[in-house]
């Protein structure tokens, strides 16, 4: 059975997620404890808490880093390509929750230029005159 | 140039590029809320005993660098970077079906950056005019943050609810703050901050401790993304915002920007929605819509942002806008070294350490720093540094150091009891944002109202 949990907003594995924070509690507070005994010897009073909260911090970021590389992300990353196929199933999609997507002949020539630059125009035309056929049939 | 001036810009600099680093970073791992991060870390660099103008330039570079990185997640992976974006979501979604995420997530940058430049200076103006009246609205705050309390929570997905949970949330810290009191003689307020920043991510670890409620938080497969591929539109090295968007989306975003430099007390996301639908009502043609929708949207969080925490510090210097009681409380509130009295409402923070033309000044050097660092990195490696963040970096690893933070800090402002602090305020909290709505932004009114309206009513009933 999967120990797979959603917490704060993403995926974790709830052994890990305990792990991680045992690591981030356990590596900080030791490590501020110890520079504010530290530096409350050694420094001006009044700077020796900002040095052992420094310190502190620097404890949690080590902490991320190695909990970062003992514990991998539990997501699945995939990429998909923007060929233009389903393009046209996109658009009817988008159109149906959206509106009509327009005609790019009747934008200004510099936004005309975008639109080619991205592969797009063909297709946003193609859509529009698909429209205008079934408009006037 | 006289030797204080030349430290002072020095500091500004220094902890500007700082600034604009670590938070482009933070920016790029998706869901870190902007409350959770930036509070914390300017807390941090306050405490640290950084001068004013070093501390506020980190501010200024560190939310417009956020602002700017996370865009990426947004726009190449669908998810939010954090609650600012989820009005750009649906439109951003429609360009990626499309095939054209990276032309969302150029046009929403671009209008953020030239938003930020506009909304600075604007927002100091609008500052200087209200500050005529600063005396009559420092004496009226106690009574103001009530009623923002309340208008911040009846507008928030929470509506009534939200509203009447301020009640016990308010005796909540009332009572904790005066336990501490007596116990220690001291008063808490950084670890409030924190539990209530962390709330949600403590009431989760709750949840998933009891076995009840670990059957709700169960999922059976690893959460999916799909990464969208990346493509570069723009000829030459550096990246030209005033190029990516044509002449009419300029105007628009401009306009939108100005416009929501002059409110300060209204929700962000709200403003942010608002202007969308005014400027994509104008626009006919459906793509065009959709791209200049991106940036009026990202422009327009931008400028509420920077608005929402110049004109309260400039003028008031009291917290009253949902971005000052939010990821900006540092910099009004952050004992010992700047301090809002409760009874008397006198201020020793960086409305008073820092003049408007310094604001100006320091403010525009951190839009320009920010720009200089993340503009050209998301415009170029959007697609590598989140392709990294999703499958190196695990929120197993954020949570840790997570952990370790309320540690050091709560243990550093007040020791064990301010842990306890922290923990009951997140657990509560989290909890009534989880179940009720109620989100962080009503909570962090709810501490104000504890701490300065509370004791005033108190006095009246004498």
């Amino acid at each position: 059975m999967s120990n797979l949990l959603e917490i704060w907003g993403d995926t974790v594995d709830s052994r890990h997620t305990v792990g991680a924070i045992a690591l981030g509690i356990g590596t900080a507070t030791p490590l501020y404890l110890g520079a504010d005994y530290f530096f409350s010897r050694i420094a001006d009073p009044s700077l020796a808490g900002s040095y052992a909260l420094l310190t502190g911090l620097a404890g949690c970021l080590i902490a991320g880093f190695i909990g970062a590389r003992l514990f991998e992300p539990k997501r699945v990353v995939t990429e998909q390509d923007s060929g233009n196929e389903g393009r046209a199933a996109a658009m009817d999609a988008i159109e149906a929750e959206y509106g009509p997507l327009g005609d790019p002949a009747e934008l200004p020539e510099p936004v005309r230029e975008e639109i080619r630059a991205l592969g797009l125009y063909d297709d946003l035309r193609a859509q529009h005159e698909r429209h205008l056929k079934e408009a006037t049939p | 140039m006289s030797p204080d001036l030349l430290t002072d810009a020095s500091w500004a600099l220094g902890m500007g590029l700082l600034g604009a680093v670590v938070f482009a970073l933070i920016g790029l791992v998706s869901g870190t809320d902007e409350t959770a991060t930036v509070a914390p870390l300017t807390l941090l660099v306050v405490l640290l005993g950084v001068p004013a103008a070093g501390v506020f330039t980190f501010f200024m570079a560190g939310i417009v660098a956020k602002h700017i990185t996370h865009a990426i997640p947004t726009a190449l992976l669908g998810i939010p970077g954090d609650t600012m974006a989820v009005p750009m979501l649906r439109d951003a979604q429609m360009l990626r079906d499309l095939g054209v995420p990276h032309i969302a997530l150029r046009k929403a940058i671009s209008g953020g950056v030239i938003a930020a430049f506009i909304s600075v200076p604007l927002a100091v103006l609008f500052a200087w005019l209200l500050s005529p009246f600063a005396d009559q609205i420092g004496k009226a705050a106690p009574w103001i943050f009530v009623a923002a309390a309340v208008l911040i929570a009846y507008t928030s997905k929470g509506r009534l609810a939200a509203v009447l949970a301020l009640v016990p949330f308010v005796l909540l810290i009332v009572g904790l703050q005066t336990f501490v009191s007596q116990t220690t003689g001291g008063s808490l307020s950084i670890s409030f901050f924190l539990g209530i920043a962390t709330g949600p991510l403590i009431a989760d670890l709750f949840t998933a401790l009891s076995p009840a409620g670990r059957t709700t938080l169960r999922r059976d497969s690893r959460r999916s993304f799909d990464l969208a591929p990346d493509t570069r539109t723009w000829t030459g090295r550096v990246p030209n915002p005033l190029k990516v968007l044509d002449r009419k989306q300029i105007a628009y975003t401009s306009a939108a920007a100005g416009v929501s430099s002059a409110t300060f007390v209204f929700s962000p996301v709200a403003m942010t929605v608002l202007m969308g639908e005014v400027a994509g009502a104008r626009i006919k043609n459906g793509y065009h819509r959709l791209t200049s929708v991106m940036s009026v949207r990202n422009g327009t969080t931008e400028s509420t942002y920077i608005a929402e925490t110049l004109i309260p510090l400039i003028a008031l210097g009291l917290p009253l806008s949902p971005m000052a009681a939010g990821p900006a409380a540092p910099l009004f509130n952050a004992p010992p070294v700047y301090t809002v009295d409760a009874e008397t409402g006198q201020t020793n923070n960086l409305h008073n350490l820092l003049s408007g033309g310094e604001f100006l000044v320091y403010g525009l050097l951190g839009v320009a720093l920010a720009a200089i660092i993340a503009y050209p990195f998301a415009m170029t490696y959007a697609h590598r540094a989140a392709s990294f963040v999703m499958r190196k970096v695990s929120h197993e690893a954020i949570i840790g150091a997570f952990a370790g933070l309320i540690m050091v800090i709560c243990l550093y402002e007040g020791g064990l009891l301010a842990v306890g602090v922290a923990l009951t305020v997140g657990l509560v909290g989290g909890l009534l944002n989880k179940v009720f709505n109620v989100h962080t932004g009503v909570q962090f009114m709810g501490f104000y109202v504890a701490v300065l309206t509370v004791p005033q009513v108190l006095a009246l009933i004498g």
